[in-house]
Formats: C-alpha cells, structure tokens, sequence
C-alpha cells in the first residue's frame, strides 16, 4: 500500500515506548502494533488525534505517501 | 430484539435442529434398511416406511423399483446433511462476532445442498411422471418430493445471504482493523 505508517520513527524521535504510548493515547497495546506494523486499513481522526497530541507532531509526521515502486531509504 | 432474546431464541433454534437432525437421521436409517432389506424378503416392499407400497413395482419392474428407492434414499440423506450443516452452524456461530469465514461457507453449502434436493426432486418427479409406465400406483412416493419448490426458494435465499455475509466479513475484518 503506498501509505507508509512512520509511527516507529516517531516513536524513536520522542523516545518513547509503545506502552508509554499505549497508557498516553489511550489505545490497546494489540491496536497500536496493527497501526506500527502497517497492517491498519484505516486510522480515525480521534485517534491520529490522540497520537499527534501525545508524540507532539504532525499527522503527516505519522503517515506518508509513498508511491509504490519507491525505494525507501532509512538513515 | 435483545440480545437475552437474542440467545434464547438461538438455543431453541440449536435444540430443533438438533431434534431434526436425529429425527431425519433417522427416518433416512430406516429407509435403507427397508430399502436392503426387500432385497431378501419382498414382502416388506408392502410396507416401507409409513404405509408406502411399492409391491406391485417392486413385482412387474423391479429396475423401477430401484430408481424410485434411489430418489427416496438420497433424498432422506440430503435432508439429514441439511439439518447437520444446520446444528454446525449453530454450533460454531458467535453471536458477538457472527461473521466468519467457516460460517459462510456452511451458509454456501446449505445452499448448495438445498439447490440439490430441489433438482433431484425435480428429476424424482419427472421420472415418475415419464417413466413409470402406467397403472402402477406411485402417489405415496411422490410425497418424498413434492417440497422441491421449497427447497429451490430456499437455495436461492440462502445464496443471497451467503453473499451478504461475505460481505459482512469483509466489513467487519476492515472494522478491527481500523485503529
């Protein structure tokens, strides 16, 4: 799917855990890892709320499109 | 409906099932057992199962007596997996979660199986009507396959909600993964 899920990058960026993230956000441990890994179909606005709040960040920090094809290069 | 009615009417619907199941059961048993067993003592083809009389055929066309025990015998069967794959659904649905891949299945097969019985009944019915010669009395026979139409109707509903429910997975595997 070309929309990436940065989650993890921010994550690392605020140094925080996923169960820090999980008691802050208020969403379920088994939720957020869907959103981590990329499996999620779809994200609610109250919840990309809630991430965005907490990780003190963009929505576009959190998700981005990528074409496919693309090559992604991580530092 | 609540969802305690909800419950409740879903056990009695497992109880009845369960009750047709074993009673088909059954009734098709005994009809292979009487349908073997005119083989070695014809006078039991005055007195099949419920007062069916199949003596004269069974006497003056005795190929014809096979075919239509035949009919009779898959029939019974179909209607006794029907009411299995019923007490299967019953026993794997999670009213909480209905939809699910295994359930929609059972549903397709239901289907099938109904759509099955109505074509063999169909056939059943024109084999007696055409090739049964005339002045042998087939009426008590027919009884087994008069429901055809029934079943037909059926088949098609059932068609029509195992594509709903398929649809109802699809939607609900989009649900839990929607964060």
């Amino acid at each position: 799917m070309p929309i990436i899920v940065n989650l993890d990058v921010m994550m690392a960026k605020r140094k925080m855990s996923l169960n820090e993230l999980s008691d802050k956000v208020g969403l379920t441990l088994s939720n957020l890892s869907i959103l981590k890994t990329g499996k999620a179909k779809a994200i609610r606005f109250s919840t990309l709320e809630s991430i965005c709040k907490v990780l003190a960040c963009q929505p576009g920090d959190i998700i981005a499109y990528v074409p496919e094809g693309t090559k992604i290069l991580y530092p | 409906m609540k969802p305690r009615t909800n419950e409740v009417v879903f056990s009695l619907l497992h109880v009845l099932s369960w009750i047709f199941f074993i009673g088909l059961c059954i009734e098709a048993g005994v009809l292979i057992f009487n349908f073997l067993f005119t083989f070695f003592n014809p006078i039991a083809s005055h007195n099949i199962y419920k007062g069916l009389d199949l003596s004269n055929i069974y006497e003056n066309q005795f190929p014809h007596y096979i075919g239509l025990m035949g009919f009779v015998v898959v029939l019974a069967v179909l209607k006794a997996y029907i009411f299995y794959l019923v007490v299967q659904i019953c026993l794997k649905l999670n009213l909480v979660k209905p939809f699910d891949c295994k359930i929609a299945k059972l549903i397709e097969k239901l289907s099938f199986e109904a759509m099955a019985i109505a074509v063999l009944s169909f056939i059943a019915h024109l084999y007696t009507e055409h090739f049964i010669p005339d002045g042998f009395e087939v009426s008590d026979v027919e009884n087994y396959w008069d429901d055809g139409a029934a079943f037909l109707m059926m088949a098609a509903i059932l068609l029509v909600i195992s594509h709903v429910f398929r649809r109802g997975i699809a939607l609900q595997n989009e649900n839990d993964l929607t964060v």
